[in-house]
């Protein structure tokens, strides 16, 4: 198991070597360059020159990408051509944390949510549980953020006044280990939470139900489930241990990819709710032609991906012990 | 008996959400009191462990640390507070830098220029300088300066805004050789300004811009361009041509004094609140990126006594999302804020609303470029008729909603020299009650001019309408190839849309004619409140940027191309003011109605809606200075 994770580790330089380079390429290939506008005014040659010269875009594409390659190794992602003075270290550092404190909350309750509710649609398959939890699980997918977001907090914050209408309730300059909330700011830490995390985590849970519910239904089939019924074991243990267990392979494979996803920041759900996080430099990047933060933010998405689905694979060993890595 | 215990676990879970959902927002004082003790604390620490290493490293460190985390003021100081929301995160708050009307707004607050522009119709009136003159008709301008407004920076350690000092001690105070260093480091190539080429005007400004460093010795061509210090307060600028509206370009942010002290020391660094020196009404305190920004009042401003303002500490947050941001305002958390266009309609409805909203015009224009030189839009019969079939007046009504106002010219009325709303351009544009035909008898005449020009209702016409990918825009495209359709019912109307930057390119000038849409959306706004900013640099032939390809060889309208050339060149050379405005209606009249190479659509406006405490102002950039909240009722609004 250990040789495998290492393999696997020295795997990952190839693959993220080669997606940077992918999305290098691809970056550059797109029409237009991130000197060529001001709003919607062209700027003079001259003055593209300047700027092109500034951030070493003169030089040859593939001199471009091996400085890029030897300041990231450096631990250098570049400057944002953008956001003038701010480095792109800075922005991730900065809007990262925030992203991934919403990502964790809402996987957490995606989770909390799902499971159970698929758990419990397999169990009292074709009854009315069943149909409920299909019912709020398909409306959990087809509402979209968009509609979700303003609607919780005409609701919430608007009509009830319960909770904060928008913004996140810390910013980077308050974080404990770059990553947790002060201790003094709990409650209005979990008061700005909770809209965007029940707006990003219902259509993480709707999701994760389904899949529950499927894979559920599937294992309790199976014969080794007979097989236990038959010896005698109480039903809990049966769908605890045995059926559950096995049957949640699936949502774990989803699981990985979903975890990268979500903790790398929503842009509706940031936008929506005003949180500084770093979904929107995945879109802005790319309309800015903002190349060092459209690598950067790649990056910290591969990482996260290749990393969660390592740990994926670890668990499949874990859940089914017929799975081995030697 | 296991889905009971899930079931539980969910009806926990839910009961759970219920009480937390419950518990009342905490009263803004006490966040603030939080933000205080702990980031006291952080600071504490880092100087602890500071001290325990070399004795050496202890400034450094101290300062770095500082413009992290920078204390919020003590509570109980209560501070007049203005809410509002920038809308985005400012790209930088360096005047040689801006390009956007975000950081424009912020560079507003913290630096003066010489020359500011009036609320009410955007001329040029004193701010630094105190007069300014031209002694040989427009081509040397010479600016008498203040000696009284000093160069400050706000101590994040003590909360002070200081005045900053020299190294004998004494106060530095803003100066000549201020602005001569800001506008040399605009135009030092090295600097890489967006903005730069609005400064080509000065003399030898081009010539050191477009140098390579590599290969130009940068240094000595800047002493040659065209700016000096006279003695300590008072700036000559020597042009390379006459130019009437340079008091208007003087006003720009890239024109603007510049503290070369600490942009030398500090580097790319300098615009971060505890490093950066500024000389405006208010001083940065805060900028957490992404999140919000914080301006307080500069005491050693010495206009305080001059203007009516009471605004203390702006408190800037920085919320993209409109509906985000009106719903911030409808729960007070926002004092003024912009109008989603899906919300309009409550908004007029809405008794209270309704009593806050006020719908002001802007400089800038929406329109429709005609590629001249590409049939059957060559013919200028065919794109006159194109752009009287617009119906402005229900665009604008049933489309935008937004207030917009029905353009018979490029420039809005707010732009010197520009014939805006004058029905003798283009009367077929506006409807009757702005004093035009009406969209009746416009398009009566449209299709009358369409069968001239050999297309009768339209028949073997082909028209390719671009624009940028944008909710609005199809709107806009939708509604006009609609009013075409039914204008021209036998011709073929076709729309295509591209991403932002992949459109720019598309309608460049480098791609070739045969790629090239016959009808393109763009905007301008002004860079400066002058026609020369707009027919002259947009669209003059051989010194503009003509996207519409105009040319001098044009078959049909050639010589008026020429007329339009050769007004625009001369109109920036005329001191007169009535002779000016008279060479820019002719240029408008020809530019819009003649060779037809734009159909103008509306102007844009600013919808906004304000509490009623306070009291805004209508500069284009926003004078915080100039706003006056009545702090009480906010409070008791906000339940304080």
């Amino acid at each position: 198991m250990t040789r495998y994770i290492i393999r696997r580790i020295l795997w990952f330089i190839p693959v993220l070597l080669a997606i940077m380079a992918v999305t290098f390429f691809l970056a550059k290939v797109m029409p237009g360059g991130p000197f060529d506008f001001a709003g919607e005014k062209q700027l003079p040659e001259s003055v593209r020159q300047n700027l092109m010269r500034r951030y070493g875009l003169d030089a040859p594409g593939y001199v471009q990408f091996a400085r890029w390659l030897w300041n990231a190794l450096k631990g250098d992602l570049g400057p944002s051509y953008y956001y003038k003075g701010r480095s792109v270290n800075e922005v991730l550092a900065q809007t990262f944390p925030i992203s991934a404190q919403l990502g964790f909350l809402s996987l957490a309750l995606g989770l909390l949510i799902g499971i159970p509710m698929g758990v419990l649609a397999a169990l009292k398959q074709n009854t009315i549980w069943d149909y409920g939890s299909t019912f709020i699980a398909i409306l959990g997918v087809s509402i979209p953020n968009l509609v979700l977001g303003p609607l919780l907090i005409w609701v919430f914050a608007l009509k009830l006044g319960w909770l904060p209408t928008a913004r996140w309730a810390v910013n980077y300059t308050e974080l404990i280990w770059g990553i947790l909330p002060p201790p003094d700011k709990l409650r209005p830490f979990f008061t700005h939470a909770i809209l965007p995390t029940v707006t990003l985590g219902t259509g993480l849970s709707a999701s994760i139900a389904r899949l529950t519910r499927a894979s559920l239904l599937q294992v309790i089939r199976e014969d080794y489930i007979r097989t236990a019924r038959a010896k005698g074991l109480p039903e809990r243990t049966i769908i605890v241990v045995h059926a559950l267990k096995n049957s949640l392979i699936p949502v774990v494979t989803v699981l990985g990819p979903m975890f990268a996803g979500v903790v790398t920041g929503s842009l509706i759900v940031e936008q929506i709710f005003a949180i500084p996080g770093m979904g929107k430099f995945f879109v802005a990047s790319v309309t800015n032609r903002d190349y060092p933060v459209i690598l950067g933010t790649t990056l910290v998405y591969s990482i996260l991906l290749v990393v969660a689905n390592l740990f994926v694979d670890i668990v499949y060993a874990w859940l089914d012990p017929r799975i081995r890595y030697e | 008996m296991t889905y009971k215990r899930w079931f539980a676990v969910v009806a926990v879970l839910v009961i759970a959400s219920f009480i937390l959902a419950a518990c009342p927002q905490p009263t803004p004082q006490v966040v603030e009191k939080v933000v205080t003790k702990e980031v006291e604390k952080v600071v504490t620490k880092e100087v602890e462990k500071v001290v325990t290493k070399e004795v050496e490293k202890i400034v450094t460190k101290e300062v770095e640390k500082v413009v992290v985390a920078t204390p919020t003021p003590v509570p109980g100081e209560e501070k007049v507070t203005l809410d509002i929301n920038l809308g985005t995160e400012p790209p930088t708050a360096d005047p040689a830098l801006a390009t956007d009307t975000t950081s424009v707004t912020v560079i507003e607050q913290l630096f003066l220029g010489l020359t500011d522009l009036a609320e009410e119709d955007m001329s040029p009136i004193p701010e630094l300088a105190t007069k300014w003159e031209t002694p040989d008709g427009g081509q040397t301008w010479i600016f008498y300066m203040r000696d009284d407004v000093p160069w400050v920076r706000y101590n994040p350690a003590t909360g002070e805004v200081e005045v900053e000092t020299d190294a004998d001690g004494n106060p530095r105070m803003v100066n000549a050789h201020d602005v001569v260093y800001g506008v040399k480091r605009t135009l030092d190539p090295r600097t890489a300004s967006d903005y730069a080429y609005v400064l080509y005007i000065i003399k030898g400004g081009e010539a050191v811009n477009t140098a390579d460093p590599a290969e130009a010795d940068i240094d000595a061509l800047l002493a040659e361009v065209g700016v000096e210090a006279l003695d300590d307060y008072t700036v000559k600028f020597t042009l390379e041509y006459p130019a009437a509206y340079f008091p208007q370009i003087a006003s720009m942010w890239v024109a603007r004094p510049q503290p070369q002290w600490v942009i030398e020391s500090k580097g790319d660094r300098w615009i971060e609140p505890g490093f950066i020196v500024t000389n405006g009404p208010y001083v940065m305190t805060e900028w957490v990126h992404e999140d919000h920004m914080v301006f307080e009042r500069n005491p050693h401003w010495p206009d305080w006594d001059k203007v009516e303002g009471n605004i203390e500490r702006i408190y800037a947050v920085m919320v993209t999302e409109a509906s985000t941001s009106f719903a911030m305002y409808e729960n007070n958390e926002l004092d003024t804020a912009g109008v989603p266009l899906d919300q309009m309609d409550r908004v007029k409805s809405d008794p209270v609303l309704s009593k806050e909203l006020v719908i002001q015009p802007i400089g800038c224009t929406y329109y429709y470029g005609f590629t001249t030189t590409k049939a059957p839009v060559d013919n200028p019969l065919v794109r006159r008729a194109l752009s009287a079939a617009i119906d402005r007046k229900t665009l604008v009504e049933e489309v935008t909603k937004g207030g917009q106002i029905p353009a018979n010219t490029f420039a809005p009325k707010m732009i010197f020299g520009s014939p805006a709303g004058d029905p003798e351009i283009a009367p077929w544009a506006l409807p009757e009650d702005m004093g035009g035909w009406g969209y009746d008898k416009a398009v009566a005449e449209a299709q009358k001019w369409m069968a001239e020009a050999g297309y009768p209702d339209g028949e073997g016409l082909d028209i390719l309408l671009m624009h940028n990918v944008s909710e609005g825009h199809a709107k806009i495209a939708q509604a006009i190839q609609a009013m075409w359709q039914t204008a021209f019912p036998k011709a073929t109307f076709t729309i295509e849309t591209q991403e932002w930057k992949v459109y720019l390119k598309t309608i460049g000038k480098k791609t070739p004619l045969e790629d090239m849409p016959h009808v393109w959306r763009l905007g301008w706004c002004l860079d400066y409140p002058d026609e020369n900013n707009w027919v002259h640099e947009v669209f003059n032939p051989e010194q503009g940027a003509n996207r519409p390809r105009m040319s001098f060889d044009d078959p049909y309208v050639g010589d008026k191309i020429k007329e339009f050339s050769e007004t625009t060149i001369a109109a920036a050379r005329t001191q007169d003011p009535e002779e000016r405005k008279a060479l820019y209606k002719k240029a408008e009249k020809l530019l819009v109605d003649d060779i037809a190479a734009i159909a103008p659509i509306y102007y844009y406006t600013r919808v906004t809606v304000t509490k009623p405490w306070l009291q805004r102002r209508w500069h284009d950039t926003p004078h915080f200075e100039t706003w006056v909240i009545d702090w009480e009722a906010k409070k008791a609004a906000r339940g304080m």
